[in-house]
């Protein structure tokens, strides 16, 4: 119960922030683009292809690519400083005053900002709804919601990272600095290495068929899981790695389905290693 | 019945020590103050009380339990002022204490609590635009929720104008009387020495001194404060003043005017006198006060001072 009276608390100081009101106007903005951009393809492709098919791909331009982009950077900015932040400024002094444990701190922490993040993520995703019924007409309802549960649950692993950062120093330029690395490693630094390694061991980037071990490294980023979750629940392949990559047959990591596993291990790693550093810590 | 024990507490951030083998205990339902310089390991000992901070040696108990084991049921039934605290700029006044109230399961009224800070009209405002002595005041609001057995205050005075620190201070009497216990931190004196029941002075992580006030002035019963009158400023004011402070005996000069005040051992008083003349004025009156607390403050804490086991 603690934990959620801090995370109460936590959702109504941070929710306030002016940084969070920009940057969901920004994913507004994305997602009512991003309608209008699946109507133009709409057109392109809606000769050839089913209606069915059609409404998931409008939601993948509409939303998801917005979301893969802008829910990391949202929820590592409201993220990095929920904990050194307070450390810095000593407020933590103040909350941990009050009979809560550390670890009562941190997953509040991670509940009160992961609201944050969902609220966020509901206004840009209910802007791109409006779009998209404008721009396309019809919209599966039952795909909309599973879309919306899937990318909140991807707010919140990077949350986790995010608070997780933030519970392993008192400096909020060191997890500022972190959340940004993390953002970097996983963008571009994974992917030109694992590029790299394939160069090195198969002498070319250009490969008839991809070895397995390259499909399960690129698989395992956050961003990657993601997509693989949303293709599992929409019953739509065509952002995961099977199609990406065509091949028939996929190692554990690169199955749809283990993106979530792969979720849950992005969440609860650095959220556990966080627990763990800021319960010894001298404040 | 003690309610802080602290047993040879050691606190060490790599090679330095914040807190050597402190020996420090608390009675039920008394005052306590603890003195000492800044840097002294005040907040250090108040953050190992709280468990923000664990020993490197020692232990320490509050109400007979582990501050490290127990730390949860030590701190719903203490108030904690901690020191500087920022509040939270984008919540309210209320909101801080509702969410004291809530975190303590508590059914206090958060209006009652900040109409006896003295902040009930600023309730409503975010405390981000709240100034120094109201954010201190509100700190304060938070800390007397539940009526707790222990209050812990962090330099209290802090931010506050003398009439917010006599507020302070009929708060603190009043808690007491109400059956808390009063364990606070302060560098100022003046203001201690009126409410407390026992003085504690750390100096260096070291424990230099405790006893009650009267105690420690018959531990120091030669120490007086010698009010003297001049008929003028002499020609080398500066010179005169540094000659009265090399006397043998002598720990704090100061003038206003033509009027010296000097604290000093009972036998540096004719030396005192005397040197005086030395410089061409003529002493029109003095007077010897009892030593306040800052006087023994200063004696115990100035670095030329042996130290005194109490």
């Amino acid at each position: 119960m603690s934990a959620i009276t801090v995370a109460k608390k936590d959702f109504r100081d941070a929710v306030r922030s002016r940084t969070l009101l920009a940057l969901t106007l920004v994913f507004a903005l994305f997602t009512f683009g991003g309608a209008f951009l699946a109507s133009w393809t709409a057109e392109l492709f809606g000769e050839i292809e089913g209606d069915g098919a059609q409404t998931t791909m409008d939601l993948l331009f509409a939303l998801q690519t917005p979301a893969s982009f802008l829910v990391p950077i949202i929820a590592l900015v409201v993220g990095y400083a929920a904990i050194a932040g307070e450390r810095e400024s000593g407020s933590l002094k103040f909350l941990l005053g009050l009979p809560h444990t550390r670890r009562d701190v941190v997953l509040g922490k991670i509940l009160g900002r992961t609201a944050v993040v969902a609220v966020s993520i509901l206004v840009g995703f209910a802007v791109g709804l409006v779009g998209l019924v404008t721009f396309v007409g019809s919209v599966s309802v039952v795909d909309y919601l599973l879309f919306t549960l899937v990318t909140i649950l991807f707010g919140f692993v990077y949350v986790c990272i995010g608070v997780g950062l933030s519970s392993m120093t008192r400096s909020t330029t060191k997890a500022a600095v972190g959340a940004l690395g993390m953002v970097l490693l996983f963008w571009f630094v994974w992917g030109i290495a694992a590029q790299l390694v394939l160069f090195w061991r198969e002498g070319s980037f250009m490969v008839e068929s991809f070895p397995e071990w390259y499909l399960s490294v690129v698989s395992l980023p956050p961003d990657s899981a993601y997509a693989a979750a949303l293709g599992t629940i929409l019953g739509e392949d065509g952002f995961t790695m099977a199609s990406i990559y065509e091949t028939e047959s996929l190692p554990l990591l690169a199955e749809p389905w283990f993106g979530f596993v792969l979720l849950a291990f992005w969440a609860l790693v650095p959220l556990g290693f966080g627990l763990w550093r800021f319960d010894r810590a001298d404040l | 019945m003690t309610a802080i024990d602290i047993s040879e507490a050691t606190k060490r951030y790599g090679n330095e020590t914040a807190l050597e083998g402190l020996d420090l205990s608390v009675q039920r339902g008394e005052i306590y103050g603890f003195l000492g310089p800044n840097g002294a390991g005040k907040s250090t000992t108040i953050n190992l009380i709280l468990d923000f901070i664990r020993p490197s040696a020692g232990e320490v108990q509050v109400f007979g339990l582990d501050a490290r084991e127990d730390s949860l049921e030590i701190r719903s039934r203490t108030g904690i002022l901690p020191e500087g605290t920022e509040c939270y700029d984008r919540l309210t006044g209320r909101q801080h204490v509702e969410f004291a109230i809530e975190s303590k399961a508590a059914d206090d009224d958060p209006n009652a609590l900040l109409e006896r800070v003295g902040i009930a009209d600023a309730a409503g405002k975010k405390a981000g635009g709240y100034s120094k002595g109201m954010a201190q005041r509100l700190m304060l609001a938070t800390a007397l929720v539940d009526d707790p057995d222990l209050l812990i205050l962090d330099e209290p005075s802090t931010g506050l104008d003398p009439n917010g620190a006599r507020e302070m201070r009929d708060i603190i009497r009043e808690e007491n009387e109400r059956g808390a216990t009063v364990f606070f931190s302060s560098h100022v004196l003046g203001q201690v020495e009126a409410i407390c029941d026992r003085v504690g002075i750390l100096r260096d992580g070291h424990l230099i001194a405790e006893d009650t006030v009267e105690g420690l002035r018959d531990s120091m019963p030669n120490q007086t404060r010698l009010r003297v009158q001049v008929d003028r400023i002499p020609a080398d004011s500066s010179a005169a003043l540094e000659a009265l402070e090399s006397i043998d005996g002598v720990s704090e000069v100061s003038a206003d005017g033509t009027t010296l005040v000097v604290a000093c051992e009972d036998r540096a008083k004719t030396a005192v006198l005397r040197t005086i003349e030395e410089y061409d004025v003529s002493v029109e009156d003095f007077a010897t006060d009892e030593s306040s607390l800052e006087d023994l403050f200063m004696a115990y804490t100035s670095n030329d001072r042996t130290e005194v086991t109490p």
